[in-house]
């Protein structure tokens, strides 16, 4: 039997597991099952065991690292060290790893590439796993959707080992009838890495749920021509339950954070609804929000690039719709 | 302060296509990667308000000097290229080691990456050559601010930012927020072409031996297809803002989401 | 429709390209360079300078942080040195995006042409480095009520007075005559002398005193470029701004023009290649009897003539540049030329554009009816196409047998 998958839980400033961490799990239990590869899960935290626990609710078992450096260091460094000497001492060394593609993902993912000396796929949008072909042998085909979606691609690794780097909001997660169990671990012998410090951590953003989590965005883009034009926007996202989102275009013109920004160089999105105000729907930004389910786009511009793919486009000057839409919606709740 | 800004030619985006052998057509125009120009131009500030010199890195086939010139153009002193057939259809890793063994014939104080590339690469190349190289390594920066033998970072975190600090050299990877990359001026264009590109074999970074390279990848496309497309949808045009309300309502009706 | 309206572009693609081999490394970088800022920075303005009319000075700041309006100039005053081709290289690429503001490096060059050629190192010193850097704006002031096709007609005076010359009259139709620092002012200074000898050229400051602009044209196309009536009620000038010799100017007015209608050219060319582009977009995607329309076999037919004419009027450019730089004999001659041609190619192409995008050709919801108002100048200024033709003919039975 090959070596098995490891999951490794990404952990929020909170000691929390992130959402994609379940999703990440979830697909790599479907790895294993497919490749009769046994699943394990791991996490290394200040205080591991809160998210631990969540993540047991995906796998079977979980490894529960405590790392008390992560108070005051940068996170990345500490996780790979650790879960390289994890991976030296346990009985059959992991084969494949499956982590977050987002930016804590990635640090550590580059890190256990160079510490490993294996490979690495990103930006995943869906895994499988299949039996060998040409130059490939049996292990996880990572579907991949490069050149902003203009393609899609399936990939493997040339060895039996690999690192595949999952997007969020691309699998559902799906919890384990039982949750399994969490197992505290020493690694042992830690190599550590240059260490860099935490001088200050600073919160600045309100907690609430992330746009990556919401049901319905209202986005705005160039359109929305400044600051004020988002209060708007906050509005209509209130009385439809969801988050503001914007275009890079809103977010370099400095009228709104870039934790809101979608997009190649944002966040990927998969809402019930998208709902674009001054959106011009460029490749960058069709990218993190081509997969929600509606997409309703409101421009002047009849020629915009989103009205190639939106459901519903609504050629008007948002400055008069976004009011009216918010007295069509009170109207109704009312 | 002597830095290096790791930079990547890809496809110019809307133009990356896939040869017929499965690998990145690049024949394609190439330009520098979007988030490497953000990089670079925080270089270049840091340079201008501290001394020093900003070089070049890149690893990619031998012809592609023009996106290159025209980094050289935003003002950077020289560029070192590695460039070798063997390298054609490298993965990541081999990137890595690649960049990492080339960073070694050079002298830096700090060493800037952008966060990932337009052409598909997943921004994990630098966490790897700072690894590979025992440097530390400070990730999603908006802010790069230089302190005495160190360097403090503010990166982008969740709910706001992390400041973080580290002992010289480092390396740096860095987001969009660090601000709009310059237009090179035309003085800078017509300055670049006396500017230095120095090509660097495999065998002359000391890697002459190594498993790197094409025939060393440690991934592999297996199949590409164009995606089904979004069924085309419903436009609607008028100039009365309340109708226009009306039947964004009725849509969201109409598909349950209200 | 995926279309640049009004003005805005997204990821639009310059249609054609000229052969590469003819242009230098350099003059590639400074043309795409040039390009990119046109498309990034310079498009999305464009149907805002039309409707508002009103001079674009953060896109003059931007030309000026860029080094473009430095080409023009002689390196050792701050100038980049360019030579014409590459100045017309990015006249064409600023102008595909905005004819207007391609007008304000030709203006330029225009404006400086008569100091670059007759201009004492002093007054090169003097005056160079402002305009390199884009701080100073110059304009060219031959143009009379009066006189417009008979430049020789001019009546305004430039009276000696000590060491200071009184200069009294009015210009009209005046390029940036309202936002320039600096002009260009031909003037009579021997109203006895023989008809191309009365007339003397001076830079005059128009800060100075008795310097007015009297009237603004409202005007059918290139809307955002200031054009003026200049007043001169007894201005004094140094003479030490008096460029080359009493009586010079009017040989210096015509050789400025033999350099600068490449410019006028050019601009006529991008103005063109912008409608060619728009045109071929919007007949890729405009559906019209269950087909694009581009494949109809009339529409394809105005397409092709269109781009035969841009590319013609284009070569036909770039060979005029490189002859007038390597100092051809009749310069003047290849200077009309490329002119008439493109102007002609302009207006008919602009045209066309309108014509294939049919009814939407007529609002100003897309761009084409902006350039075809904004390439009816190109027929008239600098030379009318009639005068272009004067110039030509004359060289022609000018050669010996």
């Amino acid at each position: 039997m090959g070596g098995g998958i490891w999951v490794v839980g990404e952990v929020d400033a909170a000691g929390a597991l992130t959402k994609v961490s379940g999703e990440a799990a979830t697909a790599a239990r479907a790895l294993g099952d497919a490749g009769g590869r046994e699943v394990t899960g791991v996490v290394v935290a200040v205080e591991p065991d809160g998210a631990a626990a969540s993540l047991a609710a995906f796998l079977p078992t979980v490894l529960a690292v405590r790392a008390a450096e992560m108070a005051d260091r940068a996170a990345a460094a500490v996780v790979a060290a650790r879960i390289v000497a994890l991976a030296a001492a346990v009985q059959e060394r992991p084969a494949y790893f499956v982590l977050s593609a987002k930016p804590d993902g990635r640090d550590l993912a580059g890190m256990l590439s160079a510490l490993l000396e294996i490979g690495v796929l990103v930006n995943a949008t869906g895994l499988t796993w299949d039996a060998a072909a040409d130059s490939v042998p049996a292990g996880p085909r990572v579907e991949m959707q490069p050149f902003g979606g203009r393609v899609l691609t399936s990939s493997g690794f040339t060895g039996e080992r690999g690192i595949i780097l999952l997007r969020p909001n691309m699998v559902t997660a799906e919890p384990l009838a039982q949750p399994g169990s969490v197992e505290e671990c020493a690694p042992g012998e830690v190599v550590d890495l240059p260490l860099v410090r935490v001088i200050e951590r600073v919160i600045t953003e309100s907690p609430g749920p992330s746009i990556e989590e919401a049901r319905v965005i209202v986005a705005g883009g160039r359109g929305v021509g400044g600051p004020d034009g988002f209060a708007g926007l906050r509005e209509l996202a209130g009385l439809l339950g969801g988050a503001v989102g914007a275009s890079r275009a809103a977010v370099d013109a400095g009228w709104i954070d870039y934790a809101t920004q979608i997009g190649q160089t944002g966040k990927t999105v998969k809402p019930a609804v998208y709902l674009a105000f001054g959106v011009s729907g460029a490749i960058q930004h069709k990218v993190g929000m081509q997969t929600a389910e509606t997409i309703i786009a409101v421009d002047r511009d009849p020629d915009a690039p989103i009205g190639e793919f939106a459901d519903l486009f609504v050629i008007a000057d948002l400055a008069a719709v976004v009011p009216a839409l918010a007295a069509a919606l009170r109207a109704r709740a009312g | 302060m002597r830095i290096v800004v790791l930079v990547k030619p890809v496809p110019d985006p809307g133009e990356e296509r896939l040869g017929d052998d499965g690998r990145l057509d690049r024949s394609v125009t190439a330009v520098i990667n979007g988030n490497d120009e953000y990089v670079l131009e925080a270089a270049l500030k840091l340079v201008e308000a501290h001394g020093g010199e900003v070089t070049l890195l890149s690893m990619a086939p031998a012809g592609i000097t023009d996106p290159i010139r025209k980094a050289l153009a935003m003002g950077a002193t020289r560029a070192v290229l590695v460039s070798d057939p063997a390298l054609a259809g490298a993965c990541s890793w081999s990137t890595t080691q690649v960049l990492a063994a080339a960073l070694r014939t050079l002298e830096y104080d700090l060493v800037l990456a952008g966060a990932d590339t337009s052409d598909g690469g997943g921004g994990v190349v630098a966490a790897g050559v700072a690894t590979l190289l025992g440097l530390p390594y400070l990730s999603h920066a908006r802010r790069i601010e230089p302190l005495d033998g160190g360097v403090r970072v503010e990166r982008l975190s969740a709910a706001g930012h992390d400041v973080l600090e580290a002992t010289l050299p480092a390396v740096v990877v860095g987001t969009q927020l660090l601000g709009e990359p310059r237009y090179p001026s035309l003085r800078g264009i017509m300055g670049a072409r006396a500017k230095e590109i120095a090509v660097r074999t495999l065998a002359e970074i000391g890697l002459a031996d190594r498993p790197v390279g094409g025939a060393h990848a440690t991934t592999a496309l297996l199949a590409a297809r164009q995606p089904a497309p979004r069924g085309s949808g419903r436009v609607v045009r008028d100039p009365d803002p309340v109708a226009a309300a009306s039947a964004i309502v009725d849509f969201l009706v109409e598909r349950r989401a209200l | 429709m995926r279309l640049p309206a009004g003005g805005r572009c997204y990821d639009r693609r310059v249609v054609a390209a000229p052969a590469l081999g003819r242009l230098t490394d350099d003059q590639r970088a400074i043309r795409d360079a040039v390009r990119t800022l046109a498309r990034d920075r310079v498009a999305p303005r464009a149907a805002e300078i039309d409707r508002s009319a009103e001079f674009p000075e953060d896109l003059r700041v931007l030309l000026a942080e860029q080094g473009i309006l430095g080409l023009p100039f002689p390196e050792r005053h701050g100038g980049l040195g360019a030579d014409l081709l590459t100045v017309c290289l990015a006249i064409e690429a600023l102008s595909a995006a905005c004819a207007t503001t391609g007008l304000i490096l030709a203006v330029q060059v225009l404006g400086a042409l008569p100091l670059l050629l007759a201009g004492s190192e002093e007054q090169l010193g003097r005056f160079v480095p402002g305009l390199a850097s884009g701080r100073d704006l110059i304009a060219f002031a031959l143009t009379e009520a009066d006189a417009g096709s008979d430049a020789a007609a001019i009546r305004t005076r430039a009276v000696r007075d000590g060491e200071t010359y009184v200069i009294s009259g009015g210009k009209r139709f005046i390029s940036h005559g309202s936002v320039a620092s600096l002009v260009t002012v031909f003037a009579v200074t021997d109203p006895e002398a023989d008809r191309h000898r009365r007339i003397s050229a001076f830079v005059v400051e128009t800060a100075s005193p008795g310097f007015s602009v009297s009237r603004l044209e409202h005007k059918m196309g290139i809307r955002g470029s200031p054009t003026a009536e200049l007043a001169f009620d007894e201005v004094r000038v140094p003479a030490a701004n008096l460029l080359g010799a009493e009586g010079d100017g009017f040989g210096l007015a015509m050789r400025t023009l033999d350099r600068s209608r490449p410019g006028i050219a050019a601009q006529a060319v991008g103005i063109a290649q912008g409608a060619l582009d728009v045109a071929v977009a919007y007949a890729g995607q405009r559906r019209q009897f269950g087909k694009v329309i581009g494949e109809f076999q009339l529409v394809q037919g105005l397409l092709a003539d269109m781009d035969a004419r841009t590319e013609a009027a284009r070569q036909l450019l770039y060979t005029a540049c490189e002859e007038i730089e390597r100092g051809a004999p009749d310069a003047g001659r290849w200077s009309a030329l490329c002119k008439l041609v493109a102007g002609d190619a302009a207006m008919a192409v602009t045209t066309d554009a309108v014509q294939v995008l049919g009814g939407y050709g007529y609002v100003d919801d897309f761009p084409v009816e902006r350039m075809m108002r904004d390439a009816k100048i190109t027929q008239l200024y600098e030379g009318t196409q009639q005068i272009q033709r004067l110039v030509i003919a004359r060289a022609l039975l000018a050669r010996k047998p």
